[in-house]
């Protein structure tokens, strides 16, 4: 099989999965769940394939046809980017599949649960191998679709049901700006074509372009100021939480900014790298006001996102790239992680009432303590290759703004781990929940073992050989000329945060079933909690558009109701009086039948006239 | 046949439309006066097929593809509302439905 059969096969058959199992297994819920992991896996291993038996790009283009001479097309495009993309997507989600059969194995829904797995791994995956923006936005849509269907698994509570609309939705905004972005590109470059965009592409590109399809990205990779409903989106199971929401989904933002660099105009840039990184370090503060689990986490995403935002801002998409791997790992692992102490705590979620789960958990302490440590960079992890080589270009940049407030975000990264660590798995335990805990079952402990140990610590060492080799080479030019070495700006002040780090973990063990920050200054502790973002899109809806739909809903009352409608009508209807009822409201379904009839040919004659 | 021309196409989309408008303004069961509606927006359809065809190009096709997935979901809601007035009434003959002019 050539490799573009083998692209077909890895698109369509989840597509085929979720079909299936939406239409005939709703019912069949344990057998749904290994039919869409089975196929996850032979993703994976076709992925695999294609990665090592090719080195140079994949092209292959169909087109569907012609509208006003615009050419509609369906196409792969395989380059150094979505080589990278492609593995991460296919073998992180492989290991969530098998995760969620042990996670949902006592879930009424699980048919639905893994036909939306299965169709967002058809809509992700066709965002990575797309050739043209069209078929991006197309996918796009998808992969929100696919997101708003499983955050609202449990859609008989209120906040799970409320957290997809505001997903949702936050997300359109953002789309808008995207949509426009892609006409105005057909408008000045004639194509949607990847390929032939980048050969077009000048020096001089507006900066609406590049604006316009940075909301895409605003919106998917939750993005000041779209960034609001991300935290909210732990509502879903949490394996979604890992996979949709930290390594794959919210990635393709990043990933699609990557792809597309080249359309982005100087200004539009440096904005992504100073938000990004002031995102960065504002959600890593904000991940120590929480005491849900998973939000905290969320808000941990939140700021490597930012991080890889500000990647691309500084020139380095390669990085935002490998960052985005990286993170998927590590991040995926920790979620898991959560998920397996959720499990394991029969659904408590509150950290605050966990702790010693070390000894309860061993294999899920350890894989998330090494995670954590992949998440904090240091050196010779996962993390510390990407994030602090993010890092060092903003310094080798002279970008010091920048580089300020990565290093703030740094500092935050290490202070929440710390305080996630003491809390879960330090110390006695702070609840009956957390007393009684035991460990998950393999198919849970097994994905975090292979997500945790082998890639978020051991790809740092063994990049090479646990990533497909033809997928890293732009990354290690890339690292060879911003000069990234142990003793780089970037890691002293990775390795000053460590320590401070470790005196959060400290700190957080000062008192016991309630957090530190919170009893020492709690002004601070309110302050980081970050309700402020909600209040404000609170006020602006109830405050400002509520006001012009109703001035909206006035002039339609007045003029099109009023005046074209009833006073026209009506005023018909009075001057011709009783003759009006003889013959023209009859009440009769035939005589307004051919009333109608004769007042378009009426109509048809005045205009051949 | 060899020479099918557009004109022909076109010829049979308005025979169509006027068999259909004259079931609509002939008929009293409402069930038929709607299959008659469905005949007509047939017939539309079938002249934006054949100027697609014989133009070389996507517009009408696939204008074609929105009409049908419109009248789809319009045909569901229609018959339901025949359906519940048939329910209430006990009859679809429309000389029989004059509750307006009473």
């Amino acid at each position: 099989m050539n490799s573009v059969s083998l692209l077909h096969w890895i698109l369509f058959l989840p597509l085929g999965a979720a079909a299936f199992s939406a239409f005939f297994l709703r019912r069949q819920g344990g057998f749904a769940a290994w039919l869409s992991t089975f196929t996850a896996f032979v993703i994976a291993a076709l992925a695999l394939t294609i990665l090592t038996q090719t080195s140079e790009d994949i092209k292959w283009h169909y087109e569907l046809g012609k509208i006003g001479g615009i050419s509609l097309g369906f196409g792969y495009l395989i380059d150094a980017h979505a080589r990278l993309m492609l593995f991460v997507v296919s073998f992180v989600a492989a290991w969530i599949h098998l995760f969620s059969v042990g996670y949902m194995k006592e879930d009424e829904a699980r048919g639905r649960f893994f036909a939306g797995l299965s169709i967002f791994m058809f809509s992700i995956l066709g965002i990575v191998i797309a050739d043209n923006l069209l078929m991006t936005f197309i996918f796009w849509e998808l992969v929100g679709f696919s997101s708003y269907m499983l955050i609202a698994h449990y859609f008989d509570t209120d906040f799970a049901a409320e957290a997809s609309k505001k997903a949702f939705i936050t997300n359109r905004v953002g789309d808008l700006g995207f949509i426009l972005g892609i006409a105005l590109c057909l408008k000045i470059f004639g194509t949607l074509n990847f390929a032939e965009l980048k050969l077009q592409a000048g020096s001089a590109v507006p900066i609406a372009l590049g604006l316009l399809l940075m909301c895409g990205f605003l919106g998917k990779s939750a993005q000041f100021p779209l960034h609001v409903w991300l935290t909210d989106a732990m509502a879903g199971p949490t394996p979604v939480s890992a996979l949709i929401h930290a390594a794959t989904m919210v990635a393709a933002g990043v990933y699609f900014m990557a792809r597309i660099s080249f359309l982005l105009a100087p200004e539009v840039l440096h904005w992504m790298a100073i938000s990004g990184a002031s995102m960065a370090a504002l959600a890593g503060l904000c991940a120590l006001a929480q005491t849900d689990i998973k939000k905290s986490l969320a808000y941990s995403t939140l700021a490597h996102l930012g991080i890889m935002g500000c990647a691309i801002g500084l020139g380095h998409p390669e990085l935002a790239v490998l960052h985005m791997a990286m993170h998927a790992f590590f991040k995926a692992t920790l979620f898991l992680g959560a998920g397996s102490v959720i499990h394991g705590c029969h659904h408590e979620q509150d950290m605050l009432k966990m702790g010693g789960l070390l000894k309860k958990m061993p294999i899920t302490a350890a894989t998330f303590i090494a995670a954590t440590l992949s998440n904090c960079a240091v050196p010779f992890l996962a993390g510390w290759y990407s994030k602090d080589a993010i890092i060092e270009a903003a310094w080798h940049g002279h970008d010091y703004v920048v580089f300020s407030f990565l290093a703030l975000a740094a500092l935050a990264t290490c202070l929440y781990s710390g305080r996630m660590i003491r809390l879960v798995f330090m110390g006695a335990p702070n609840s009956k929940a957390a007393t009684h805990a035991h460990e998950s079952p393999w198919t849970m402990t097994l994905p975090i073992s292979v997500l945790g140990i082998v890639y978020a610590v051991g790809a740092g060492f063994a990049a090479n050989i646990l990533i497909p080799h033809s997928s890293l080479q732009i990354v290690e030019e890339s690292l060879k000329e911003i000069s990234f070495h142990l003793t780089a700006p970037a890691t002293i002040v990775g390795i000053i945060s460590l320590i401070l780090g470790f005196l959060s973990f400290k700190f957080y063990g000062l008192f016991t079933g309630q957090d530190s920050l919170q009893k020492i200054s709690p002004r601070t502790y309110h302050l980081l909690e970050y309700r402020w973002m909600d209040t404000f899109y609170n006020w602006y809806i109830d405050k400002i558009q509520r006001r012009v739909a109703e001035l909206i809903v006035f002039l339609d009352l007045l003029i099109i109701n009023g005046l074209a409608v009833r006073w026209i009508a009506g005023g018909t209807f009075a001057a011709l009086g009783h003759v009006s009822t003889a013959i023209f409201h009859r009440g009769k379904t035939r005589a307004y039948a051919i009333w109608i009839t004769l007042g378009s040919l009426l109509f048809i004659w005045l205009l051949l006239r | 046949m060899e020479h099918t021309t557009l004109a022909h196409h076109l010829l049979l989309a308005g025979l169509l439309f006027i068999i259909g408008l004259s079931g609509v303004l002939i008929r009293r069961n409402l069930l038929v006066v709607y299959m008659c509606l469905e005949l007509m927006l047939t017939a539309s359809t079938l002249a934006l097929v054949a100027f697609s065809r014989f133009n070389n190009t996507m517009d009408g096709a696939i204008f074609v593809f929105f009409i049908i997935t419109v009248a789809a979901a319009e045909v569901a809601v229609g018959l339901a509302l025949i359906v519940a007035l048939f329910r209430q009434r006990k009859t679809v003959n429309s000389d029989q439905l004059t509750t307006l002019c009473d």
